[in-house]
């Protein structure tokens, strides 16, 4: 990039063309108030407040490119009387009484006021009442504090990609509306949070959050989200000196996902109200009884040679290796978790492709964040996509080419403009498999079925059903355990209680849940990601580490 | 020692800042010994200030025409006028009356509340008539400084009276401008 020499509060800088003014501000640690600026997205200079001084005129440092001959001052008396006068300008209009106002104390646009002595207001404010969209599970529209910055336009469709987010009316009538003026509940939204997170004001607001607690009363814990395979950055913010989380972001500088989550990832964990094993108990004639660890110990001691161990793809790296190293051969996966065709692409090849064919499965649905990556370039005029599905999948409704599974073969046909397409799928039938693998120009990226389907796999433990005695399971998800012939002696591991489990297994020990211990997994790129413990342990559950490593010194001795 | 007269009053607020005031503690002392006299206030219990008064603390946003009465007074009767509170200086809590019909309020606050049995709407001759919308003092008349906060901290009040009797223009940054 080539250089110009430029003048910054009276120093001569060298500096990049191309740049704006706020971005080499930045770069020398120079500091610019803004408002509807926010980094990855695009400048709008919507706000004015970063107003700056180039030879006499006022200019947005957002959205002007530095120049040759430039003069910037940063702080003169008529930038600073400017700001404060838009800073007045933005705080009548609209209701920003702060007091009855649950944002307050974590806003951006208080924050301006507190760092601009504002103390009161200069002009009677504008009593106009605009009505609140409650109509969302998650989140609160609410105009009346809106102060136009359009962050949450640009966030919802240039990251998280699904356009639902527009504007209606002019000047200071106008409102952030949701696809033609739906109420938000009612409109194409996903629910992946991203315009709460980005709102600086108490215009949009997570419903469960604003309602926990100010970001000064958090702890922030950088984890990866390990609701899926594709493994997103978040910052947790935790409630200090307590033990619930009070919100979940994206984190912006996260390589996986920049920023974006899904519904699963952002919302699920403050949801959370699936019924918890709170201890471990034995199922007799009368129902179940209380057993402790060195009951489970022996009990499983017992039956070591009659029995066969199976994991699913919730458990970390961490806990899969030392159950392998205790039971070694015997140890099973009980969900498939080798790829029907593996990945040759990466996620950052996904995030640059122009085409796709999305196979069985909706992501607006699952892989969300996948979602997010094809709907950005598809509907932002960039991309082409094809669905084919047996079932109703909502990525239809933005597809340029749809068609039933079965159609395939004379679909894929009909694709010529598509010259290197990724295939995006989950699980297929084998003669979908068998078709797709007789294509050359097709590039393919697989979701994995489980959260660490890989690490199982980099682990060489197979999916396999095998009748035994007894078995012993450790993780998540007890669907395939109906599988089992009813004769089968059933301990399970696992942090939740669905009734079926009540009904299945003879021996239920409870442990903690993905969020009370920690442990690394694999994404669906290979990728080596850490999840860390956010919270304690709520219930009298067994620390599945602590529990294998003792067993295995029992064993060990023995 | 030349004394420096105090007068406060409050509009329609909770009181929250005088009890703000008297958190002083005993830095209303040092402010007592450093001239500073209170004359007509809701701690002494006179209604009229002294026509030589210095300083006028206002508490509350004016929302009936006895408050507009009030304020006018103290503007006419104080050198300085100082708004605390977020009720003063904004119109605080109380303006979210000014997003609901009043009639419709009336009903819904004498009425039609849960636990209210045969309620009816004050009306004695004797009671400040509702202004259509609750306003800021600063709507009213001139305000000179400005101490807002829900209720403002006894620092900033302190900050503020001591900055006024040290004969200097007080200004609220960093902490003490915080509402929370
Ligand atoms: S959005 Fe911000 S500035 Fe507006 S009332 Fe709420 S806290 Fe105050
Ligand atoms: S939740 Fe996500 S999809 Fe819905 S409006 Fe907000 S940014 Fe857009
Ligand atoms: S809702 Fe929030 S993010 Fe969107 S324009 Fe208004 S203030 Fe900005
Ligand atoms: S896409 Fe997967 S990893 Fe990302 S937020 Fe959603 S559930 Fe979590
Ligand atoms: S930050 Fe530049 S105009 Fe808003």
């Amino acid at each position: 990039m080539e250089k110009i020499k430029i003048k910054i509060n009276d120093n001569e800088v060298e500096v990049e063309q191309g740049k704006t003014i706020l971005q080499v501000a930045k770069e020398l640690n120079l500091h610019i108030p803004t408002l509807c600026y926010l980094e990855p997205l695009s400048p709008q200079g919507a706000c004015r407040l970063c107003l700056v001084e180039d030879r006499g005129k006022l200019v947005t440092s957002c959205t002007t490119p530095v120049a040759p001959n430039m003069d910037i001052k940063l702080d003169t008396p008529n930038v600073v009387n400017s700001r404060k006068l838009i800073l007045q300008l933005l705080f009548t209009e609209r209701n920003h009484y702060c007091m009855y106002c649950e944002q307050s104390g974590n806003c951006e646009l208080q924050n301006l006021g507190y760092e601009f002595g504002l103390d009161h207001f200069e002009f009677s404010t504008y009593e106009k009442k605009f009505s609140i969209d409650n109509s969302h599970d998650y989140i609160i529209m609410d105009p009346n504090r809106c102060v136009l910055c359009r962050r949450c336009v640009r966030a919802c469709s240039e990251l998280a990609g699904h356009f639902v987010l527009g504007e209606m009316n002019r000047g200071i009538e106008t409102l952030i509306i949701a696809d033609m003026n739906v109420p938000l509940g009612e409109s194409s939204c996903t629910s992946c949070g991203l315009c709460a997170q980005v709102c600086p004001t108490g215009a949009i607001v997570d419903k469960r959050s604003v309602y926990l607690g100010k970001d000064v009363q958090t702890d922030i814990i950088y984890s990866n989200c390990n609701e899926c395979a594709v493994g997103c950055g978040t910052k947790v913010y935790k409630k200090k000196n307590s033990n619930f989380i009070v919100k979940i972001y994206g984190d912006m500088d996260s390589e996986i996902n920049g920023g974006v989550l899904c519904k699963i990832g952002r919302f699920s964990a403050l949801f959370d109200e699936k019924p918890r094993v709170i201890s471990s108990k034995i199922k007799d004639d009368f129902g179940f009884r209380k057993l402790d660890s060195d009951k489970i110990m022996k009990l499983i001691s017992e039956k070591m040679d009659e029995l066969y161990v199976y994991v699913d793809g919730s458990l970390f790296n961490e806990e899969l290796e030392l159950i392998k190293s205790i039971f070694k051969d015997k140890v099973y996966s009980l969900y498939p978790n080798e790829p029907q065709i593996p990945s040759n692409v990466t996620l950052n090849d996904l995030k640059n492709a122009n085409e796709f064919i999305v196979i069985g499965v909706d992501l607006n649905r699952e892989f969300g964040v996948i979602g997010s990556f094809v709907k950005r370039k598809v509907l932002g005029g960039d991309g082409k996509l094809a669905v084919f599905d047996s079932n109703f999948n909502s990525l239809a409704q933005i597809s340029h080419y749809t068609f039933n599974l079965n159609e395939l073969k004379d679909g894929l046909e009909k694709l010529k403009e598509f010259k290197s397409p990724i295939v995006i799928y989950k699980e297929l039938p084998k003669d979908i498999i068998e078709i797709l693998k007789g294509k050359e120009n097709l590039k393919y990226l697989w979701l994995p079925p489980e959260t660490n389907s890989i690490g199982l796999n980099k682990l060489n433990i197979k999916h396999e059903i095998k009748n035994s005695k007894t078995i012993l399971f450790f993780g998540e998800n007890i669907e395939a355990l109906k599988n089992f012939d009813k004769n089968t002696f059933i301990i399970a591991f696992t942090p939740y209680e669905p009734e079926d489990l009540l009904r299945r297994a003879n021996v239920i020990v409870g442990i903690s849940n993905g969020f009370e211990r920690d442990g690394t997994f694999y994404n669906l790129d290979g990728k080596l990601l850490k999840k860390e413990k956010i919270l304690s342990p709520k219930f009298e559950t067994l620390d599945l580490k602590k529990f294998l490593n003792e067993f295995k010194n029992v064993s060990l001795v023995k | 020692m030349k004394k420096i007269k105090v007068a406060s009053i409050w509009c329609e607020s909770c009181s929250g800042c005088h009890m703000s005031i008297l958190d002083m503690d005993e830095r209303l002392v040092e402010l007592i010994n450093k001239g500073l006299e209170l004359n007509a206030t809701p701690i002494t219990d006179l209604k009229v200030p002294d026509d030589d008064t210095d300083i006028g603390i206002i508490e509350g946003a004016v929302a009936t025409d006895h408050h507009e009465e009030e304020v006018k007074m103290m503007r006419e009767k104080c050198k300085f006028i100082v708004a605390i509170g977020d009720c003063a200086v904004f119109g605080g809590i109380v303006t979210m009356r000014n997003y609901v019909p009043l009639n419709e309020l009336l009903k819904r606050g004498y009425i039609e509340t849960e636990s209210t049995v045969d309620g009816k709407i004050p009306t004695s001759p004797e009671l400040g008539k509702h202004l259509p919308k609750v306003k800021a003092v600063n709507e009213v008349i001139k305000v000179d400084y400005y101490i807002p906060g829900c209720p403002p901290s006894a620092d900033a009040i302190y900050h503020v009276l001591k900055e006024i009797l040290e004969g200097k223009t007080p200004v609220l940054t960093g902490e003490l401008l915080k509402y929370e």
